[in-house]
């Protein structure tokens, strides 16, 4: 399944109310939501499935869906709000995104449970990407959101089918995880172009008797026999990474059962610590020893020439040169 | 091999041109594609005039009851101004601002789309964002469909309808239109204007859905054209139409004319406290008559811009009329000759004949010769300033010295501007033979 977001990719903002005025003939797929369909596209093509698109909005979208329609998927369409205009849809869905994503797990509904959710990671308008934590949760799957890479693994007889996905982390370093099904994913608008539709796609699309839809929802061409792809329980699982950055520490991991316990011993919280300590140095000398002492106890430093060395601090834990704890 | 999609015609670009021929074709039953560059007809926007909707009367009825008007122009005003005078011609009929109206000025996003709606309705199958990239011929040269830039198939047909704009290269492939010569085009330039609709009714002397076409002489300083501006709902459209070559010689920046119009003492107040909201620039075929392609050929039409249809005559200045008529007519013939089952240049013919028993030709031949008479030098650089000085001559109170006589100021000021009287009268006399 792909959700998409179709709105004016140039509304107008008022810069000084902060009013915002779209225009129906504005109206497109982002950059985003155009690469979540082209990944959906491929990984069909790979796994021999089938793409269902859905989306609200107004009646204005059409022309976008149509588009949509001629690369051979399932469109359906759930009118929302105003069909003028679309502007009292766009304010119900920043107000509940939550509620959107629940309109949307109900409208794939006669389509069956998806194995797959692609999405855009946030719409052109006013978007904060909540959305597709929202399905994933809707639909009780995993979900690995902002990828710049989708690419389906090839499964093994009886294996489950995987995805193997890449994201953005800080410093220019990417993360790659593996996601087996059913996952929501949603995607940057990197990487991949949606494909152009074939002329007789273009013009399957323009057909004026379509397959009729139910009530609420426009359905139009439909893909090459459905094949699902296999469900099974939702998990993503953390491939083999190095550190992204050079002062990594490592710490034993903690041993209690009780994950509760051990995410409280990770992070620290609900432990009571001494206050900051605040130096009132008496001239800068002074400041420097203690400054460089402070540094060299928590290993950013190698031993410092003629200083000495102080004693670890209770709870505090050396790095060595090779970033072994001791 | 790619798959052949078979129709009964092709048309190349929705604009009014190409959606009255799909309109025609689908009316008559005929299958028909309609192929769009741009996302939706109309996408290209840089239209800013005024349609005149009497050709749509037989076409869509009512038309009025459902276009996407801006305004309904009641106040069509000729002004002739220098850098710090201006005499206007406003006239002024409230008929016009009734039904069945005349002209309105509408955003061509909005009307091509429309235009376009009702050749889907009837049946015609509107394909877009595709490009038709050239022409298919059979063995005998006779044109048989189109390829577009998507992949897996080619449209086929009998005929192939070219509305595709000025300087079309489905007409130049087709060796009907000849190389462009700059001296047939104008360029128009518009700035689209953000002002309030009270703004626009207050200034303007206008009431909601009236709307004022203005068209100016003399604002682009020497070269040979005109400006206009046309007020729509809430946005005010003003520009230029210069001569291509003229203006390319002068070195002046189009924008650099609308500048100068936007500042002139009898604009300014007009767009006080406007922002621009878009600008855009288009080529326009001005050539007139004497400068049309052949309309015909084995298997292909030409219709709208495409065939050099747009009339700028001074006193007049349409064009989607123009395309639309002539739009609907290819239809007609295409049906016709598919009936005959003969899509030879001969068996087209009737395209030709059809316009020139209607506007579309009848006008454009009787005023074959206005071009160069609103273009020339004297009309362009001259007659402004020397209208404008005789009218502040004449109401200029020079008291106590007495009032000065009618011809004798008129030799006065035609010789300031270096204009003999028999060259003024010479010019009225061709002026009255053309449009007379």
């Amino acid at each position: 399944m792909v959700c998409l977001r179709i709105t004016d990719l140039r509304p107008a903002v008022d810069p000084l109310v902060g009013t915002v005025t779209r225009d129906r003939l504005g109206v497109g797929l982002t950059p985003a939501d155009g690469a979540a369909l082209e990944h959906a596209l491929r990984i069909a093509d790979a796994w021999s499935g089938r793409v269902v698109v859905v989306c609200v909005g107004p009646e204005s979208v059409e022309p976008v869906l149509r588009d949509v329609v001629a690369l051979g998927v399932s469109v359906v369409r759930v009118p929302l709000g105003d069909e003028g205009d679309g502007h009292r849809y766009v304010a119900e869905l920043v107000e509940d995104e939550r509620a959107l994503a629940r309109t949307l797990v109900a409208a794939i509904a006669p389509f069956g449970r998806p194995d797959l959710v692609l999405c855009g990671d946030r719409s052109a308008d006013r978007g904060t990407g909540a959305v597709p934590a929202y399905l994933a949760h809707e639909l009780g799957a995993s979900q690995a959101l902002g990828l710049v890479s989708v690419v389906a693994e090839s499964a093994l007889d009886g294996a489950p089918w995987t995805l193997l996905v890449e994201r953005r982390l800080d410093g220019g370093w990417r993360e790659r995880l593996r996601v087996s099904l059913p996952a929501v994913c949603s995607v940057e608008g990197a990487g991949v172009r949606l494909r152009r539709a074939s002329l007789s796609g273009a013009l399957a699309a323009t057909d004026p008797t379509p397959a009729a839809g139910s009530t609420g929802t426009t359905s139009a061409a439909v893909a090459s026999a459905a094949n699902p792809i296999t469900a099974g329980p939702g998990s993503i699982h953390v491939g083999p990474t190095r550190p992204f950055t050079p002062r990594t520490r490592i710490l034993a991991a903690p041993a209690d059962p009780d994950p509760r316990v051990r995410l409280l011993e990770l992070t620290g919280a609900l432990v009571a610590h001494d206050p900051p300590t605040v130096l009132h140095p008496a001239d800068a000398s002074e400041a420097a020893d203690l400054l460089l002492a402070f540094l060299s106890r928590h290993g950013y430093m190698d031993e410092i020439p003629g200083a000495t060395r102080p004693s670890p601090v209770d709870g505090d834990v050396e790095i060595d040169g090779d970033g072994q704890a001791r | 091999m790619p798959e052949q999609i078979e129709f009964d015609a092709v048309v190349v670009g929705a604009g009014p041109a190409g959606a009255s021929a799909a309109l025609a074709l689908a009316r008559a039953g005929r299958s028909v594609v309609l192929v769009e560059r741009g996302p939706f007809p109309g996408s290209k926007n840089v239209y800013g005039g005024v349609v005149y909707g009497r050709v749509l009367d037989d076409i869509v009825p009512n038309w009025w009851e459902e276009v996407p008007v801006e305004r309904w122009v009641v106040r069509r005003s000729t002004m002739m101004m220098t850098g710090t005078q201006s005499l206007s011609v406003d006239f002024r009929s409230q008929a016009w601002g009734s039904a069945p109206y005349n002209g309105m000025t509408t955003l061509r996003c909005h009307f091509d789309a429309w235009l376009a709606g009702k050749a889907t309705d009837a049946g015609a199958r509107l394909v877009t964002s595709t490009v038709a990239t050239g022409l298919i011929r059979d063995s005998a040269g006779r044109v048989v469909g189109v390829r577009t830039d998507r992949d897996g198939a080619e449209l086929r047909a009998p005929v192939v309808i070219a509305c595709d704009g000025v300087n079309s290269f489905l007409a130049k492939e087709a060796g009907l239109l000849p190389r462009a010569e700059a001296s047939h085009h104008t360029l128009g330039v518009k700035e689209v204007l953000d002002l309030p609709p009270g703004a626009i009714n207050e200034r303007f002397g206008v009431q909601d859905h009236e709307g004022v076409d203005m068209e100016i002489l003399g604002c682009t300083r020497g070269i040979p054209g005109g400006g206009f501006l046309y007020t729509n709902a809430d946005t005010v459209s003003i520009g230029v139409v210069v001569s291509l070559p003229e203006l390319a010689a002068s070195g002046v920046r189009p924008e650099a004319l609308i500048a100068d119009l936007k500042a002139h003492p009898t604009i300014a107040p007009l767009l006080a406290g406007s922002t621009l909201r878009e600008y855009g620039a288009h080529l326009i075929p001005e050539g007139g008559y004497d400068t049309m392609p052949v309309l015909a050929a084995d298997g292909l039409l030409i219709a709208g811009d495409a065939g050099a249809m747009t009339l700028a005559a001074g006193l007049w200045l349409e064009g989607v009329n123009f395309a639309i008529g002539s739009g609907y007519a290819a239809g007609r013939a295409v049906d016709r000759a598919l009936s005959k089952g003969d899509c030879t240049a001969k068996g087209l013919a009737s395209y030709r004949a059809d316009l020139e028993g209607q506007f579309v030709l009848a006008d454009h031949k009787r005023l074959r010769k206005a071009p160069s008479l609103v273009l020339s030098e004297r009309v362009q650089q001259r007659y402004p300033g020397l209208i404008c000085d005789l009218a502040e001559g004449m109401f200029t109170v020079t008291n106590p010295t007495p009032k000065a006589g009618a011809l004798a100021l008129t030799r006065q000021v035609a010789a300031r501007h270096g204009v003999k009287l028999r060259q003024l009268a010479g010019d009225t006399l061709r002026g009255l033979r053309i449009f007379g």
